[in-house]
């Protein structure tokens, strides 16, 4: 797969320097560069759509941004293509991160109504803004293409263009196979894991945001010193569309994608032309065409098609990997209380003066009958909500205020009752999220590939392969997460879990759905996990399991803790035996059935 | 005082036409949690074959009818074909592409058979404007408003009363419940499409002998009464229908004292505003959040 | 800033600058090119400039082309959008090689294509879009023509009619917010400024405004007694449904853009509109108009006048491709910028005016080769739009 990524860009570069000697005319060449601009907006725009799974609408705005940015800026400042780009670029990308902020509270068809606004909102303040902006009449007059002061040729204003596709493209393909890539990819397939495993998913969103915005910016700038005319009609809800389904057509998420789509979209008006009045319709019939026969985009069906025709090795080589006590060596294991955690939902208190205290190093249970308070518990202090009255402490910290994300880098980690895997990342790739809070390579690491980045992407894969064999699941590492079966799933989440070297991790209701023996498999594991040097907290139903490794037992009835101990202390607990209706053996049969 | 009062009136009519698209993103948005990105163009199909019936030769009464039931059927078409197979499915990107391409395919089609010109729609509606305390105003002006409280009223009548109705909140509710009380969720859904698209091409024949009927007259309205909805909260229907109207008045009132381009710039910025400070529209459901 | 050297000779040595002279590429094709809306709203448009092209080619052509070779007629879709107006302007200068092309119905499109036109030295001219600016924009050599109306001029002959018509010398003007309207609000300005007149109310909206009572009610407050028009059918049809409504009743006079099918829309509230215009078919022709409509309604069955929307742009079309042959014959070569200066000596008795000559290289505002003395008023009447004189409205003034 590296050796065609490879190719790929050998590929462009040939293309991108061989057109420009080849083309007949100039109108030729500068058609291809209208191509050039569309394709790095379309290569911004993937890194929203394609891996943050965002969709925008309104990037025809942005691109009107850029493009009013940098017509001014070179009008009134007469600064040259460089600076006026960099200025329509951080104009743009401004917007865009502060576009970011909707998405906070809303997803989805909202935020694409939010991203429709903003583009309308932006084509009629150009509108409006007439000293600014020239009004409908536009902006005429923007000097040709220069750096330094000293115009630029033709072609060496094609250059720029062409590096900077080039470069755009190798940027968000470095991006997409960094750990930011993968966190962006995680916030795209389940969020709640995301915030799980210490990413903050608001400032993926931002960044993701920001970057489509920057080079929807750079684009809108070039585009003004190429066409030297700008008027609000250029920037219109239709050319939104087109930008996206560029991204879609070409295939989304993948590296070539939105350059396939942009070439494809900048030249099918030409072609279109001969459909005269039906020419619109042909777009439309050919983007419902895309939609139903080719959902993956292009690349994205090539992609699956050479998987297809060439899989690659299922597993990995666990020598590869550091021995999971090596990754967790050193860690102390944490402690965790509560004082009298209260919630309600409304009316309803579901979690009523719990204080609960989990010693460091323990494997301690929490149990009770449905509806007893357990999730909300679970929920509680790992951030997802709010303790009405009541808090939690982890090794003395106070978790008040703390978001998930915060909580998780803190060292609590935890799974989920439904499992909550990134399902169409890799086995490996998902247990590698979770060693998000470790990079230290930063952002313009990941794009350009430092000696720092390949060590610590080389250490966060051996660590991930580590902790693969430590739930065994090494042979499966390179397999769509989605396609595991339902016991691995639960081991997968384990071992990501692990990956963020928790002091304190959190297993909801890990045995549910698993068999007899799967079970037996957990509970050693459990042990192992603990032998780690991790403090665990089991929520479960399964009472043999609780029974077998549990130091302490906490049962919790209508949000209540009516008992904490050693488990045979509780098993005979009058009050226990009362909440679950039954005796002691009752409850092991019915579990056991 | 005259002033105020025309705006408030024609802000009223325009609001009726927001109020009836946005109620169809209500029934929509319940039934299958997607809208019909094209349902601008719903509205557009009931104005446009309105005026074609004419032409033909048809009795206005007969004529609009036919456009509305027309209308009706896109809807349910579209839902079938163009919504239900990306339903479901992770990301809504999939029915939002649909029907904007459906859309724009109708816009072409509208464009090529009807000519780009406006036309308009004869109703006895408009024939003279009348003056209410110095503000003149078409009878047709007064009477949207009233329909769209009329059609927000009759669909409550029907979602408590009838057994298709109370299908709908039930799917509504929780699909995979409805589902296995027996209802037949995937009937209920195209149900809601064409009974959305019905309002959708009734505002449309309301409107064209106000506004007149042109092939291009839907995309805008159909963006606005989308605000509306999220304005309002799409989960709620007198939400969506009060939301509606006060949209249209605001706007007659920006454009009045500030200018058209303002107009735009007010209103989205508002619906940005509204989503920020309440995700579920000022009278929606709050959708609880559940790891 | 000083760039390195190396960066100078890098970008500056590059020998084929995007301004390729003429001469080198003097292969043009005898072919006239055109980019206009063949889509959206203002389809009508390019037809109408398809239907004059095409005629008048395949009347030149009937008697032998130009040079010796017969003329083609290449159209390319703008529909209305600036970016895709330039793009199409290179590719017909540049792909296909024609002499020269004709512009389109919007203002934006032709205001977008100067920089193209004269980075590429190819002569273009209008045969719809009023906008001033587009062709009076200060170049030279100015490579941009007109055979149609100039807002300038078009200013200040519907501002001459409303100071005929206005009692109390006060004037309303509603321009719609494009660039073609906000374009013609300074001549509009200056018109009225010169006649003496007074400006009481500047009004504007959107396209697709669908209440302009706000705009009304302050015109009407203001006292004016003649309106002035510068929208389109749509537009303009709710302008004067919202005066209806509250109760004002101007003279409302008009730029072309509500001479499409305003008689439609508004039926009887239509009727008095006037409207400037270059050329009607309706009413009686004279024997050039007749032969024109007839070939007209051959090869396009149509079947009444009153289906040629956009007539002006049939007839301005006609006249200007003539003018263009003419140009080519005198030029004696496919070539831009000879065909440039042949355009100053073209003197042709055309449909719409007898251009004598067509274009003034002395006089920069004679890039335009329609005389606004060509103009003619035309009144809505009973859904129809006929030349004044010919209704009870011309008898009254």
């Amino acid at each position: 797969m590296k050796a065609l990524y490879a190719l790929g860009f050998a590929l462009l570069a040939a293309i991108l320097v061989v057109v420009p000697l080849t083309s007949g005319n100039e109108y030729e060449l500068r058609l291809f560069m209208l191509f050039l601009i569309y394709g790095v907006i379309a290569v911004g725009l993937n890194v929203l759509v394609g891996l943050t799974g965002l969709v925008s609408l309104g990037q025809a705005g942005l691109f009107a941004l850029g493009a009013y940015t940098g017509a001014i800026l070179a009008i009134r400042f007469n600064l040259d293509l460089v600076l006026a780009s960099i200025g329509a670029a951080v104009v743009a990308g401004l917007f865009g991160a502060a576009l970011a902020y909707p998405s906070v509270r809303v997803r989805g068809v909202y935020l694409a109504v939010v991203t429709i606004a903003f583009g309308l909102i932006v084509e009629n303040a150009a509108i409006e803004w007439q000293s600014l902006t020239g009004g409908t009449t536009g902006l005429s007059g923007i000097p040709g293409p220069n750096l330094f002061g000293y115009p630029l040729s033709g072609y060496a204003f094609y250059a720029v263009l062409a590096i900077t596709l080039f470069l755009a493209t190798l940027a968000t393909h470095n991006l997409k196979h960094s750990g930011y890539g993968r966190a962006m990819l995680a916030v795209a397939q389940s969020e709640t894991a995301a915030r799980s495993l210490g990413i903050g998913a608001t400032g993926i969103r931002t960044l993701a945001f920001a970057v489509a915005a920057m080079t929807a910016g750079i684009a809108g700038s070039f585009y003004a010193f190429l066409n030297a005319y700008i008027s609000p009609d250029i920037f219109t809800f239709s050319d939104s569309v087109r930008f996206l389904l560029m991204v879609i057509l070409g295939g989304a998420a993948s590296t070539f994608g939105p350059v396939v789509g942009a070439i494809i979209l900048t030249y099918l008006p030409e072609v279109l032309q001969r459909f005269a009045e039906w020419q619109k319709f042909a777009y439309g019939a050919l983007l419902l065409a895309v939609m139903f026969g080719l959902p993956g985009g292009i690349l994205g069906t090539l992609g699956q098609l050479y998987a297809r025709l060439r899989p690659g090795p299922r597993g990995v080589d666990p020598s590869q990997g550091m021995p999971a006590a090596e990754l967790l060596v050193g860690r102390k294991p944490a402690s965790l209380e509560t004082h009298s955690l209260t919630v309600r939902f409304g009316g309803l208190t579901a979690l009523s003066a719990a204080s609960v205290r989990v010693a460091p190093g323990e494997i301690h249970a929490l149990i009770g009958p449905n509806g007893a308070g357990k999730s909300t518990f679970v929920n509680t202090i790992s951030g997802f909500y709010r303790p009405s009255e009541g808090g939690v402490h982890l090794d003395g910290t106070d978790l008040a205020g703390i978001k998930v994300h915060g909580i998780a880098r803190l060292g609590l980690a935890r799974t989920f009752q439904n499992t909550e895997l990134f399902g169409q990342m890799t086995v490996l790739e998902n247990v590698m999220v979770g060693g998000f809070a470790y990079h230290g390579y930063g952002l313009p690491g990941a794009i350009l590939r430092t000696p720092r980045f390949r060590r610590e992407e080389a250490a966060c894969r051996a660590a991930a392969i580590g902790l693969l064999d430590f739930v065994g699941l090494s042979d499966a590492a390179n397999e769509q997460a989605r396609f595991l079966p339902f016991g691995h799933q639960r081991r997968l989440e384990i071992a990501r879990a692990l990956a963020t070297r928790p002091r304190l991790l959190l297993l909801d209701e890990p045995a549910a759905g698993l068999t007899t023996q799967e079970i037996d498999e957990l509970e050693a594991m459990i042990r192992k996990i603990a032998g780690l040097g991790v403090s665990v907290l089991l929520i479960e139903h399964h009472v043999d399991l609780i029974m077998a490794v549990a130091d302490t037992v906490t049962v919790l009835d209508y949000g209540q803790v009516i008992a904490s101990d050693r488990p045979e202390t509780v098993q005979a607990d009058p009050r226990v035996i009362e909440a679950y209706f039954g005796g002691p053996s009752a409850i092991l049969n019915e579990e056991a059935a | 005082m005259t002033t105020a009062l025309q705006y408030t009136l024609s802000g009223l009519a325009i609001g009726g036409i927001y109020a009836l698209v946005a109620l169809g993103f209500h029934i929509m948005w319940s039934a299958a949690k997607a809208v019909n990105f094209a349902h601008g163009d719903t509205l557009m199909i009931g104005a446009v074959l309105a005026v074609m019936g004419i032409d033909a030769g048809l009795p206005l009464p007969l004529a609009c009818l036919l456009a509305i039931l027309a209308g009706a059927l896109f809807g349910v078409v579209l839902e079938r074909f163009a919504v239900r197979p990306f339903i479901g499915t992770n990301a809504s990107i999939g029915w939002m592409l649909t029907t904007i391409a459906v859309g724009i395919m109708a816009e072409s089609l509208a464009t090529m058979q009807f000519g780009g010109f406006s036309r308009p729609l004869p109703s006895p509606g408009v024939a003279g404007a009348i003056s209410i305390l110095g503000a003149g105003v078409y009878p047709q002006e007064l009477v949207i408003p009233a329909v769209a409280l009329l059609a927000m009223a009759g669909l409550h009548a029907m979602q408590r009363h009838t057994l298709v109705g109370r299908a709908m909140q039930a799917v509504a509710h929780n699909r995979q419940a409805a589902a296995l009380m027996g209802i037949n969720v995937n009937r209920i859904v195209m149900f809601s499409f064409g009974l959305a698209a019905l309002f959708g091409a009734g505002a449309g024949v309301l409107v064209a002998p106000v506004i007149q009927a042109s092939a291009s007259m839907g995309v805008l309205l159909g963006l606005k009464g989308f605000a509306v909805a999220i304005i309002g909260g799409i989960t709620s229907g007198p939400g969506v229908v009060l939301a509606g109207l006060a949209f249209g008045v605001m706007e007659k009132f920006v454009e009045g004292y500030v200018s058209t381009a303002a107009r735009e710039i007010v209103g989205f910025s508002a619906m940005i505003l509204v989503l920020v400070a309440f995700p579920q529209g000022l009278f929606g459901r709050r959708e609880i959040f559940k790891v | 800033m000083v760039a390195p050297k190396y960066l100078r000779r890098v970008f500056l040595a590059a020998p084929l600058a995007f301004t390729i002279p003429s001469s080198v590429l003097a292969q043009q094709e005898p072919c006239i090119g055109n980019s206009a809306a063949i889509t959206g709203p203002a389809a009508f448009t390019g037809q109408a400039i398809r239907m004059g092209a095409e005629i008048a080619i395949e009347e030149i052509n009937a008697k032998g082309g130009v040079l010796g070779k017969p003329l083609r007629f290449v159209q390319y879709d703008d529909a209305g959008a600036p970016p895709r107006g330039v793009d199409n302007t290179r590719r017909v200068a540049l792909a296909d090689k024609c002499i020269v092309i004709l512009g389109g119905y919007h203002s934006t499109v032709s205001v977008a294509q100067v920089e193209p036109v004269h980075a590429i030295g190819i002569p273009f001219v209008g045969v719809l879009a009023a906008n001033t600016q587009a062709i009076e924009n200060g170049r030279n050599p100015n490579y941009m023509f007109r055979v149609s109306a100039k807002d300038k001029w078009v200013a200040r002959f519907l501002v001459e009619q409303a100071a005929k018509v206005s009692k109390n010398g006060k004037i309303a003007f509603f321009y719609e917010n494009t660039g073609w309207g906000n374009g013609a609000v300074p001549d509009v300005k200056a018109a009225i400024a010169k006649s003496g007149k007074e400006l009481v109310a500047t009004e504007t909206f959107n396209w697709n405004d669908q209440d302009m009572t706000a705009q009304a009610i302050r015109a009407r407050d203001s006292g004016a007694d003649v309106a002035l028009f510068w929208a389109l059918d749509r537009e303009g049809n709710q302008l004067v449904r919202s005066m209806d409504k509250v109760g004002y009743k101007p003279t409302i006079i008009g730029a072309w853009g509500i001479a499409g099918n305003l008689g439609e829309l508004a039926g009887p509230l239509a009727n008095g509109v006037e409207v400037v215009q270059t050329y009607s078919f309706m009413g009686n022709l004279d024997h050039k108009g007749q032969a024109l409509w007839q070939k007209i309604q051959t090869k396009y069955g149509l079947k009444d006048p009153s289906q040629i929307k956009m007539g002006s742009g049939v007839a301005n079309t006609y006249d200007a491709v003539y003018i263009v042959a003419q140009a080519i014959e005198k030029a004696g070569a496919y070539d831009w910028k000879k065909v440039r200066e042949a355009l100053y000596q073209v003197r042709y008795d055309g449909l719409v005016a007898k251009y004598d000559p067509a274009f003034d290289s002395s006089d920069p505002e004679r890039q335009d080769a329609i005389l606004p003395s060509e103009y003619k008023l035309t009144v809505w009447s009973d859904g129809k739009l006929l030349p004044i004189a010919q209704t009870p409205y011309g008898r009254t003034n």
